[in-house]
């Protein structure tokens, strides 16, 4: 490549004269210089290189050995892996061996047993050893019978003994159970507790748990309901001579429940240690004794119907209802006049007397909640025997359903919900009746502010409350939280109303009514004073009432849920949320009696505030508002109209202040106010006035508003910001002075203005001094 | 807060078995569980629902159809926007209790409760009423009527959606007259392809529509809120 690289150079270069051929010589001796200048340079490697060839040489020697050596390990550990695979399945083999050795030793060991027992169980028997005869058999039974029965096709020669054996056995098995069936029903005629005992802890070693659990349970049963009845009889008779006497058979109920119970905690651990393989075993027992205890509850329930009577109570309830309902549908505001509560409740003979049923309102819901509590107590004893003994869930929430199914069909159950039925019914029937009663008993003492219902109505309502929280039932709760409200919707938000709807008489409104009023009164014959005073009282205390109810059935409400949520800690969500719906009903009955407080309210304003307000008002026409300086003085060193007009509404409002509660006091003052500041505007805009008119007037709104401020906690300044904005109006000397106040950021300690730009205008025009011209070039 | 404009409470009753329960459970959960227990006391379900662009929570109160749970029951028609009484068209005796029912609901309801006459159980063969005179009923005592099946989730959307809408109709005209009028106009416009209130309103007096099958699938807003 050189030498072609070289011709080409000297065939390019111009070699037509002597210097050019030397400069080309030159050059070429120059590369060829440099050319061996390269050569020896790589020449130099060549010992490098030549080593470095030898060296490879040798590793390909050493790694040759390298291959022999990996090919021979090779072998080696596939040799290894046969030899371990074979080793294996001889270890394999061996093991298959050994379990086949111990299976036969355990057939051995089964079939001396078999012997062993065969021959036992026999001599048991006859000497009457029943624990022995049973272990035998025990040990029988939890031997494999089919394998028993291979062994005996497997051991040919001795064929005959095994079946024999097998034989003995299985008739030992049958005549043990009928023995012990035969001793458990002769130990339970001769009432002999050690021998019933003894012979319900053989059951299960003979195979018997079912029987066992439901013999045993028989004779539980026979026990309990001998009991039983002995009791229920010395009931009666013992119970009238004590104290206890109104909660006898609740008391009866709580002892007979307590034996079921009592039963079950005995008999428990018992059943645990001998019955545990069979883990239903409790369950059956409580099953079998649920039915027993439904016989028992419902003789002892017939019995308390019969000496309370019951029937002929409800009855009565029933039928007082449908009088009432006759007189033209029950529970129908519209016809509960006030004569109606006047009816004296007990007065008749056939009528129940609400506290006739009082204790035995409180013996049901004994009754109930004690029922409730045997039913979790069962539940509970059921959930941990589950618990110990099963480890499965599924199988642990089938025991938990099958017993709630037992709980739903038992008639216990059924006798429960008749009891809470009954409960609801007379607990309603009380708790109207004693409203009732509590209105139609309504007192007033003088100098307080309600009267006597309100205090006396809830704390019947209270009561039944909470009675029916001591029921357990959250159903029955729900049932009287209802019934409360639809108690005071109904018959107290009438009672309260009632006196509302007449009006507030307001005396004298004008002289010519006066008059007339005397003349009618006189010529119906009657001409009480007090008559009006008293229905103006009753009026204002209703007033108050219903202002207190608002606040009674907030703190009821609250009450009610702290107590619910302490009576009922572990409550599911539905039942929170069927609790939660009759909770919100108490609060729709709050609505109606804040309705109440307004209408009453509105029939104060236009009865007792607007008749008497507006000649006050109008006194301020009467008034000149053109003063010359001198007028000004004579008129503030008399009696100005703000004076005239304070000391009215202060006489007015003083008469209510102490009669009415604060919040309606409060109530009446801001209506007041906006009654006050309404027709003053309209008396304003009906007079003129000069620049010492305006001063005036200025003054006058800011004294009123200052009383008005001060007669209430409220703010009525909101009220009085238009009036005081028409009265700065008015106050200025000048039109063009409205630009400082008119616009925002001059006023900022003035709220914003409530005129529009035309009311200001006509305001301006108010004012005889302001000429019309400068009021139109106003820019608002 | 939750997120709905009214709140409305249905209150179911009527003689134990014939299908109270079913009926909630196909509307809330749709699902029909055979072998139903009988309801304990009252049972308490919640669904929203949105009928003519409003958001409407319906509560509604499953009652126990046993005598023994009537003390219960009967605390709750006070307070109910609207009362389904349930019979079962293949049981005579749930029918011919009615007059009781009704009774009751005159003692203890609202006057200006909404009542609703269902007959429950379309599905099967045995039938003992016919639909005419569940109707005539219906007529006779001011109610709306509707045959149902929770089986075969016949009728059951529609009766809630209906309920809803007609208790949406009563609670604006309750708000104000030009409202109401307003929404009667709409109802007026929208014919009788809106939610089904223009036949619900008719009361019981068009027969056909309530008791025939093939109606459960004509209403579009029914079927697509579902």
């Amino acid at each position: 490549m050189n030498t072609l690289h070289l011709s080409e150079l000297i065939s390019s270069w111009d070699i037509s004269t002597t210097e050019k051929v030397d400069e080309g010589l030159k050059r070429i001796a120059a590369k060829e210089a440099e050319v061996n200048a390269r050569l020896e340079a790589v020449l130099s490697k060549q010992c490098q290189v030549e080593a470095k060839l030898s060296g490879i040489g040798r590793a390909m020697a050493t790694l040759l050995t390298v291959e022999n050596d990996s090919n021979k390990l090779n072998l080696q550990i596939v040799n290894t892996a046969q030899l371990a695979e074979s080793v294996s399945a001889k270890v394999r083999r061996l093991d298959l061996a050994r379990c086949r050795a111990s299976e036969c030793q355990q057939r051995v060991h089964d079939l001396i047993d078999l012997q062993l027992c065969s021959q036992g169980v026999v001599k048991a028997i006859n000497e009457e050893d029943y624990e022995k005869g049973a272990g035998h058999i025990a040990r029988f039974l939890a031997m494999d019978q089919q394998l028993l029965q291979r062994t005996a096709d497997d051991v040919q020669g001795s064929i005959t003994s095994v079946s024999d054996a097998v034989r003995t056995l299985e008739d030992a098995t049958e005549k043990m159970r009928e023995l012990i069936s035969k001793r458990f029903d002769e130990a339970v005629q001769h009432d002999d507790l050690a021998s019933v005992e003894r012979f319900f802890k053989i059951f299960p070693l003979v195979g018997c748990h079912r029987i066992g659990i439901e013999k045993f349970c028989g004779y539980i049963c026979q026990k309990l309901s001998a009991k039983a009845q002995k009791e229920l009889r010395n009931t009666q008779d013992i119970a009238k001579a004590e104290r206890r006497m109104h909660l006898a058979f609740a008391d009866r109920l709580t002892a007979i429940l307590e034996n079921f119970a009592r039963v079950v905690e005995v008999n428990q651990p018992i059943i645990e240690a001998f019955y545990g393989q069979e883990c239903t075993s409790l369950l059956d027992m409580v099953t079998i004794l649920q039915r027993e205890c439904d016989l028992e509850v419902k003789n002892l329930l017939l019995e308390f119907n019969k000496h309370r009577q019951i029937q002929y109570r409800i009855k009565q309830v029933n039928d007082s209802a449908q009088r009432s309902g006759g007189a033209g549908g029950a529970n129908n505001s519209i016809q509960s006049t006030l004569g109606h509560y006047r009816k004296p409740s007990g007065g008749s003979i056939d009528k129940l007397n609400p506290k006739d049923i009082d204790a035995i309102i409180a013996e049901i819901t004994v009754m109930h909640s004690r029922i409730e509590l045997y039913f979790r107590f069962m539940r509970r004893r059921l959930q941990t025997n589950a618990e110990t003994y099963l480890q499965d869930k599924d199988a642990q929430k089938n025991i938990q359903s099958d017993y709630e199914r037992v709980v739903k069909q038992c008639d216990l159950s059924r006798q429960m919900q008749e009891i809470l039925s009954t409960y609801l019914l007379f607990e309603r029937y009380f708790m109207e009746e004693s409203v009732m009663k509590a209105i139609g008993l309504d007192t007033y003492e003088a100098g307080q502010q309600c009267s006597s219902m309100v205090d006396d109505v809830f704390f019947i309502l209270r009561k039944s409350i909470r009675r029916s929280l001591t029921t357990q039932s959250i159903n029955g709760t729900c049932a009287v939280i209802n019934n409360v409200a639809s108690c005071l919707d109904g018959d107290f938000v009438t009672a309260l109303k009632a006196p509302l709807k007449s009006g507030y008489p307001s005396g004298y409104i004008d002289l010519a009514q006066a008059y007339n009023a005397i003349q009618t009164s006189l010529q119906q014959g009657k001409l009480h004073s007090s008559d009006a005073d008293r229905v103006r009282t009753n009026f204002i205390v209703q007033l108050n009432n219903a202002d207190m109810s608002t606040e009674y059935i907030e703190t009821l409400w609250q009450t009610m849920e702290q107590e619910i949520a302490g009576t009922f800690p572990s409550i599911s969500p539905v039942e929170r949320h069927l609790l939660d719906g009759c909770l919100t009903e108490l609060k729709t009955v709050l609505d109606a009696l804040k309705a109440t407080v307004d209408f009453g309210i509105q029939q104060l304003r236009s009865s007792a505030i607007r008749p008497r307000l507006n000649p006050w008002v109008d006194e301020f026409l009467n008034y000149s508002h053109h003063l010359t300086e001198e007028e000004l003085s004579t008129y503030e060193a008399g009696e100005t109209f703000v004076q005239y007009f304070i000391v009215q509404l202060d006489g007015l409002l003083n008469s209510f202040k102490n009669a009415l509660s604060p919040r309606n006091y409060d109530a009446l003052v801001s209506i007041l106010a906006t009654e006050v500041t309404n027709r003053l505007e309209r008396a304003i805009k009906k007079s003129t006035f000069n620049r010492l008119g305006g001063l005036v007037l200025d003054q006058e709104v800011r004294a009123l508003g200052t009383y008005l401020t001060g007669a209430t906690s409220w703010s009525v300044r909101d009220k009085m910001t238009r009036l005081s904005q028409i009265a700065t109006l008015l106050n200025l000397d000048k039109v063009s002075e409205l630009s400082e106040y008119w616009n925002p950021e001059n006023n900022t300690e003035m709220p914003s203005w409530r005129l529009t730009p035309n009311e200001v205008r006509t305001i301006f025009t108010l004012r005889i001094d302001f000429r019309m011209e400068d009021i139109k070039r106003l820019q608002l | 807060m939750e997120d709905y404009k009214f709140l409305f409470k249905i209150v179911l009753v009527g003689n134990a078995g014939v299908g109270k329960t079913c009926l909630v459970r196909r509307f809330t959960q749709g699902l029909f569980p055979p072998g139903q227990g009988a309801t304990i006391g009252v049972d308490f379900m919640i669904k929203t629902v949105e009928v003519e662009g409003e958001k409407i929570k319906l509560q509604i109160w499953d009652t126990a159809g046993q005598e023994r749970f009537r003390s219960i029951t009967q605390s709750y028609y006070r307070s109910a926007h609207a009362l389904i009484l349930v019979y079962d068209i293949s049981c005579q005796p749930t029918f011919d209790c009615l007059p009781d029912w009704l009774r009751e609901i005159q003692e203890y309801a609202n006057s200006k409760v909404l009542k609703i006459l269902v007959g429950n159980k379309t599905d099967r063969d045995d039938r003992e009423i016919p639909t005419q005179i569940g109707e005539e009923f219906a007529k006779q005592h001011d109610m709306y009527f509707l045959e149902t099946s929770a089986k075969e989730a016949e009728n059951v959307e529609r009766l809630f959606y209906e309920i809803a809408a007609e208790l949406i109709g009563q609670a604006r005209s309750k708000d104000g007259s030009s409202a109401a009028a307003a929404a009667a106009a709409q109802r007026q416009s929208e014919g009788s392809g809106s939610i089904g209130l223009g036949s619900f309103s008719a009361k019981a007096a068009q027969s056909n529509c309530c008791g025939g099958s093939s109606s459960s699938n004509t209403n579009p807003n029914t079927s697509q809120a579902g």
